[in-house]
């Protein structure tokens, strides 16, 4: 370092202690705006992921591999046939795929009609694999009279707690489901409620049947076959590299086979998610804007009452350049240090919840639901260190925002009027 | 208040022959030729220097003397490249200042020049020491040097063993001493002081000028004042005074 830039440093360090309460308050602005947006940044990373991951557990995982036509015409027409099966397990063979998978589920799905002694109603019915399911699906979890369905269930079915109370159906009782099959004729199946599950969805509630997925097959006319597999990974940021890995696989562009992400096979999830991110953008470019003016009045009032000073160092030969460097190294050494420790703060108060996460229950009268999945009352902070780059950028952004001016302002100073500026 | 700079027309315009130096010939300290300096502020015109004409040679010790509003101070600024002219034309040691780029002005205020001003203005994060070296350091010198120099001014000027204290922490005399040092540290062709004893007492102020003496002796460095004090005016060698920014007396003493 040049003895100009040590002599700058030098000045900077020591009128920032010089004026002590100032640089305190100031600098204690940044640190909580800057803890406050650490700590809320992996509060809604933590919030959006267990949103995403109750979303994907209850729909279609992170990825769905389905035939091309199957988003838009949910058809037993188009399914994935035995080869097709085959070739997606080499895919999700791939490093890139098994590093990241956590489960996977193969789903045969239909719609079809509930009949019952009281009454019938249309229902979406799910042929599964239990044992997939269990590590895969919060339905299982959500049981809420007899039991989930078993490996070696046949006629047996996992039945939605308000579609069984409105088919007037129990546990032991019988029903039948009816469907199209693969060549368009209406099969009917009989089968027994094994288990009741409460999801707090209607949707799910009112609507939803899971049945062993041979049971299915064989009644559908499809043996080995399915209308999906879908994946479960570890995490949402995980869905890129994994989509990138499995297309490789695949075949860019398979005519037979194609991965979707979450986004476009639950847009529902995708647009609420979108929107909480918008109004965490909002609430961080508020404290971003608290922080950059807090470190602005600092270094503005100490240009004004330091107008002779700088008269002095002007006289005495500093360029017009090197005083306005002095009062930029002055605000980004301000906001770098209180940055930087707000940072830390933040780290330590998301370390803090890291395990236990925060209960916001007491706050919610009722369970909340959007777009389809129930919001957990515990949300658990996530850090991932992309959140250190961005926190870095805000630092010097507000940094380099709040010191500019100050600095131009110190620049313009008029020599021989400074020196009339009484201190 | 505003001031009204030179047109490009006016800062081109040629000395004179008064002005003009000779080869061979020893630059004047300061020399300026026809200098004014006219400030407006609502309608309201203060010409505050009136065609100054007047040359200081190298290792002088001149006051400039009158009363208040005389236009000491605006010349001594002048002088300094602290403020630009008017009109006319400012040297210091043989370089014409008033139309020099920033840059290039405040290369003359570090190399040429040395300042003392009536509040000390010391930089109040700095020790004496710091203080005192700072055109040394903002030259290049390395730190080393620096401080020998530093330390045997302050030797010399009888601040020895305050090296390390704030100026917060000096007396005014004290404080005044330092700032003399900063000023003639560097060597410069020209000291300038307005009312640098202004603030002190009379025994400090004797002691200040004693001091200031000395070094105009010593180092040869030219010394020019703007003041009031009468005991600076006994001292000083030359009294050139001022009334409503011309000058009416230029008095020289051996």
């Amino acid at each position: 370092m040049s003895s100009s830039l040590r002599l700058q440093m030098r000045l900077a360090v020591r009128n920032l202690i010089r004026q002590r309460r100032r640089t305190l308050l100031s600098g204690a602005a940044m640190v909580v705006g800057m803890a406050l947006l650490v700590f809320s940044r992996a509060l809604a990373e933590g919030g959006h992921e267990d949103w995403i991951d109750a979303g994907v557990r209850l729909g279609s995982g992170h990825v769905s591999i389905q035939a091309p036509e199957y988003r838009r015409q949910r058809t037993l027409e188009h399914r994935l046939t035995n080869d097709d099966r085959l070739a997606v397990d080499a895919g999700l063979a791939e490093p890139g795929v098994a590093q990241r998978l956590v489960a996977e589920a193969p789903r045969l799905a239909v719609q079809g009609l509930a009949s019952s002694a009281s009454s019938a109603l249309p229902v979406g019915v799910t042929g599964v694999d239990p044992t997939a399911e269990q590590g895969f699906s919060l339905l299982p979890e959500r049981l809420e009279a007899g039991r989930y369905l078993e490996p070696d269930d046949r006629l047996h079915a996992y039945v939605g707690a308000r579609l069984a109370e409105r088919l007037d159906l129990e546990p032991g009782d019988r029903f039948v489901l009816t469907a199209q099959d693969a060549s368009g004729e209406i099969v009917g199946q009989m089968a027994r409620v094994v288990g009741t599950f409460r999801t707090g969805i209607p949707e799910a509630d009112e609507a939803l049947i899971q049945i062993p997925l041979r049971t299915a097959q064989e009644w559908l006319g499809v043996p080995g076959a399915v209308t999906s597999i879908d994946l479960l990974l570890e995490s949402s940021r995980a869905v890129r590299p994994v989509l990138a890995s499995l297309e490789t696989a695949l075949g860019e562009g398979s005519s037979t086979v194609v991965p979707l992400d979450w986004r476009e096979a639950q847009p529902e999830l995708d647009a609420a998610v979108r929107m909480d991110d918008w109004a965490d953008y909002v609430f961080h470019t508020i404290l971003f804007g608290i922080a950059a003016l807090a470190i602005i009045n600092t270094i503005l009032m100490s240009v004004m009452q330091r107008t002779r000073e700088f008269g002095v160092l002007r006289a005495l030969g500093l360029r017009r350049a090197e005083v306005g460097r002095l009062v930029f190294t002055e605000g980004m050494l301000l906001t770098i240090v209180s940055g930087l420790t707000g940072m830390l703060l933040g780290l330590a108060v998301v370390w803090l919840f890291f395990r236990d996460g925060l209960d916001f229950s007491s706050l919610m009268r009722e369970e909340m639901t959007a777009a389809g999945v129930v919001i957990d009352p515990v949300i658990v902070p996530r850090f991932h260190p992309t959140q250190i780059a961005q926190s870095l950028f805000f630092i010097l952004s507000i940094g380099i925002l709040a010191s500019i001016y100050p600095a131009w302002r110190a620049t313009r100073i008029d020599v021989a009027e400074a020196m009339k500026f009484a201190e | 208040m505003n001031e009204i700079t030179a047109g490009p027309d006016q800062q081109s315009s040629p000395a004179g022959t008064s002005g003009t130096l000779r080869t061979g010939e020893r630059p004047a300290a300061v020399r300026t030729d026809n200098l004014w300096k006219v400030f407006e502020h609502d309608d309201i015109r203060v010409e505050a220097v009136r065609g100054v004409t007047f040359r200081i040679d190298p290792g002088e010790f001149v006051v400039l003397a009158g009363p208040s509003g005389s236009g000491k101070t605006t010349l001594l600024n002048l002088i300094g490249g602290l403020t630009r002219p008017t009109d006319g034309q400012v040297w210091v040691d043989g370089r014409e200042i008033g139309s020099l780029p920033d840059r290039e002005l405040a290369e003359i205020r570090l190399e040429r020049v040395g300042f003392v001003f009536q509040a000390y203005n010391l930089l109040p994060v700095l020790t004496a020491l710091e203080n005192a070296e700072f055109t040394l350091l903002l030259r290049g010198v390395p730190s080393a040097e620096r401080r020998i120099r530093v330390e045997k001014l302050f030797e010399q000027i009888g601040i020895a063993g305050l090296e390390d204290r704030l100026p917060g922490k000096l007396s005014g005399g004290q404080q005044q001493r330092v700032a003399v040092a900063r000023a003639v540290v560097g060597e410069p062709a020209l000291v300038l002081a307005d009312e640098p004893t202004a603030n002190l007492d009379t025994a400090t102020s004797a002691s200040l000028i004693d001091l200031m003496s000395e070094l105009n002796r010593e180092l040869g460095t030219t010394f020019v004042f703007a003041t009031h004090d009468p005991m600076l005016m006994e001292r000083a060698r030359r009294n050139v005074q001022l009334v409503d920014g011309s000058i009416v007396a230029d008095e020289r003493r051996d």
